[in-house]
């Protein structure tokens, strides 16, 4: 295989993450190797006569270790998402060693986020000084202290953006992605664009989401979107499974730090992977619906590949979107299909979903990296609660035990509501 | 029991409306047999904003479940779909059973994605009918017999003019589904 690299190189040099499955990347890949379901009975809020109760939580305590009297005076305009992404963010720059980076404006931040749902308190509250049709009683409003400009900020996804460049102190382009649940592997792939390009050495690029919420969650139990049917929280999230019935709403963060290849090797800190393709398309088709044929699935991963400057015979490994979803996982198996021909059922396809839920804008992030870290441990993480074969869904979707396999160039997809989809390919770092 | 106060008509031209203005389309285009999801172009988000409408329109609660999930719940996995995501010949004889009438498009085999294009306009219509006809005997806030329409839409008691609760769909569906298992048998 000859490739060539007009553009500039593109190398990880750090990464971190928080999941339902452990406080970092170590232990969350160490379980993830295990089959382990990080799935449980909701405890943040009360789900008493939801259809639904059931989701992937980062423990509190995790949250509560880590020890960083800087950050927390801004947790105020995040409630969970900023603590969640910095918590990754602490990771992954400790292990690229950004701090000693002198050029601040050279670095730059990219973050999939959709911003803290607004908290029942915040509805009742308000709902006191209001009339309910259209008029407010401000006076009685303000003698009650007021409508907090907390509250505002906390609605803006480009908070956290902005308080990850305060805290890490990055000067450079600061980019917040909103696109569901593509926004993780757009924030890298986005960040990965300006490194090729010149516009930074470096780039903060991540994701991170918390919606286990009333608010945050009632929408996805409306929109039917979350599995309804399980025996037990962690066999509900099955992907490419049979019996699938809906997504695991999950929460999380994942944070990788990306470098032009020169800048790595002038610094001579670890490589621990390369960003060797992304690319991002539409559906252009329904809302909620994949498109039948999964022709934007098709856009995305074609792109990555010829970005890349590779064909799909290079590919090893798949790491799937595989939410869990019926739609989802047809629809990626059927774009798979067209992409890589007869070799489609010979390419191992793996949904971290299976164990981690859906922890919706960190998940190609959280993906990009556990791929990245399988790559380097020759792991190919399993697809977990693949019990029964669903003719539809005919690949080879590493069931439920990890393999052991060496695989040097892997694809990471992320398909989001609304059609919006990434592709990210990733590459054991050949020097 | 059947309720006398709310026609066919009626429930009819109000799930035209929802439809129409869900799908912004004209009324006038929609027609009983139209499918939805074939002849007027609904996704599956569309289903939830038309229920939605017609649960305000008559202050019901239409079915949130398919009949096949409701016989896979009721009668066990693979007893409407069988391993190849396929409708099977008891499922489909059932359906044709509540249809009531011949469907060709329903058939045995057919994929299981290819039933929610089956709904019809005539079928949403008649899902609120049933519902409606769940009227109790009594109002069951005042324990009174003295429903009256309002607006030709709404059941109200004309005792103590609280609105008449009825049977949601789901409940409705799995009461239908109990009554025809004990006469027939199928499962």
């Amino acid at each position: 295989m000859s490739r060539e690299f007009p553009k500039r190189r593109v190398v990880v040099t750090g990464y971190g993450m928080i999941t339902p499955l452990g406080k970092n990347t170590e232990e969350t890949f160490r379980s993830a190797s295990q089959g382990l379901s990080g799935i449980d009975y909701i405890t943040s809020f009360d789900t008493k006569g939801l259809p639904c109760q059931i989701g992937g939580q980062v423990q509190d305590r995790w949250l509560d270790e880590i020890r960083d009297p800087v950050a927390q005076r801004y947790y105020k305009f995040s409630a969970r998402g900023l603590r969640l992404i910095r918590a990754a963010t602490l990771e992954a720059t400790e292990q690229a060693q950004t701090d000693k980076i002198a050029a601040r404006e050279r670095i730059g931040v990219s973050l999939g986020y959709h911003a803290d749902n607004p908290t029942i308190e915040d509805l009742v509250f308000l709902h006191r000084f209001y009339n309910g049709n259209g008029s407010w009683d401000m006076k009685g409003l303000l003698q009650a202290g007021g409508y907090s400009y907390l509250n505002f900020l906390r609605r803006k996804p480009d908070v956290v953006t902005s308080m990850l460049s305060i805290l890490s102190n990055c000067k450079g382009p600061n980019l917040s992605i909103v696109s569901a649940c593509a926004a993780g592997s757009q924030a890298i792939g986005e960040a990965y664009r300006m490194l090729q390009e010149g516009k930074a050495d470096v780039m903060i690029a991540g994701g991170c989401d918390t919606t286990l919420n009333f608010v945050g969650f009632i929408g996805f139990v409306l929109i039917k979107a979350l599995s309804e049917r399980y025996t037990t929280p962690e066999k509900a999230s099955r992907p490419f499974d049979r019996k699938r019935n809906g997504f695991v709403m999950s929460e999380g963060a994942g944070t990788i730090i990306i470098e032009e290849l020169e800048h790595a090797r002038s610094r001579g800190v670890p490589v621990y992977g390369e960003i060797l393709g992304y690319a991002s398309s539409a559906d252009a088709y329904r809302i909620t619906d994949t498109h039948p044929k999964g022709l934007g699935a098709i856009l995305a991963i074609r792109g990555a590949l010829e970005d890349a400057g590779i064909s799909s015979e290079d590919v090893d490994y798949i790491n799937a979107h595989g939410t869990s979803t019926v739609q989802n996982d047809l629809t990626e198996t059927v774009a798979i299909k067209e992409v890589f021909g007869e070799r489609a059922g010979s390419i191992p396809v793996s949904s971290n979903k299976s164990m981690l839920g859906h922890t919706i804008g960190a998940a190609g992030a959280i993906e990009c990296i556990l791929t990245l870290a399988g790559m380097n441990q020759s792991t190919i993480l399993p697809t977990i609660n693949y019990e029964f074969p669903d003719p539809k869904c005919d690949l080879d979707y590493v069931p439920n035990v990890a393999r052991t396999q060496e695989h040097r160039i892997a694809i990471s997809n992320s398909f989001g509501f609304g059609g919006q989809n990434a592709c990210l390919c990733i590459g054991k770092f050949d020097g | 029991m059947s309720q006398n106060f709310i026609t066919e008509a009626t429930v009819f031209e109000e799930v035209k409306k929802a439809t129409a203005e869900t799908l912004n389309i004209d009324k006038d285009s929609i027609k009983p047999e139209s499918s939805l999801i074939k002849d007027l172009g609904a996704e599956s988000l569309d289903f939830l904003d038309i229920n939605y409408r017609l649960e305000q329109a008559f202050g019901i609660k239409m079915a949130r479940h398919f009949i096949l999930e409701h016989i896979e719940e009721m009668f066990g996995e693979g007893s409407a779909i069988d391993a190849n995501s396929q409708i099977t010949d008891k499922a489909v004889s059932l359906l044709q059973f509540r249809m009531g009438e011949s469907f060709p498009e329903l058939r045995p085999a057919m994929d299981m994605d290819e039933v929610p294009a089956l709904v019809t306009v005539q079928s949403l219509t008649r899902g609120v009918l049933d519902i409606l006809d769940s009227l109790p005997e009594k109002c069951s806030a005042c324990g009174n017999s003295a429903w009256q329409s309002e607006n030709s839409l709404r059941i109200k008691c004309g005792s103590c003019e609280e609105y008449a609760a009825f049977t949601n769909g789901d409940d409705l569906i799995k009461a239908w589904l109990t009554k025809v298992q004990e006469e027939k048998k199928i499962f």
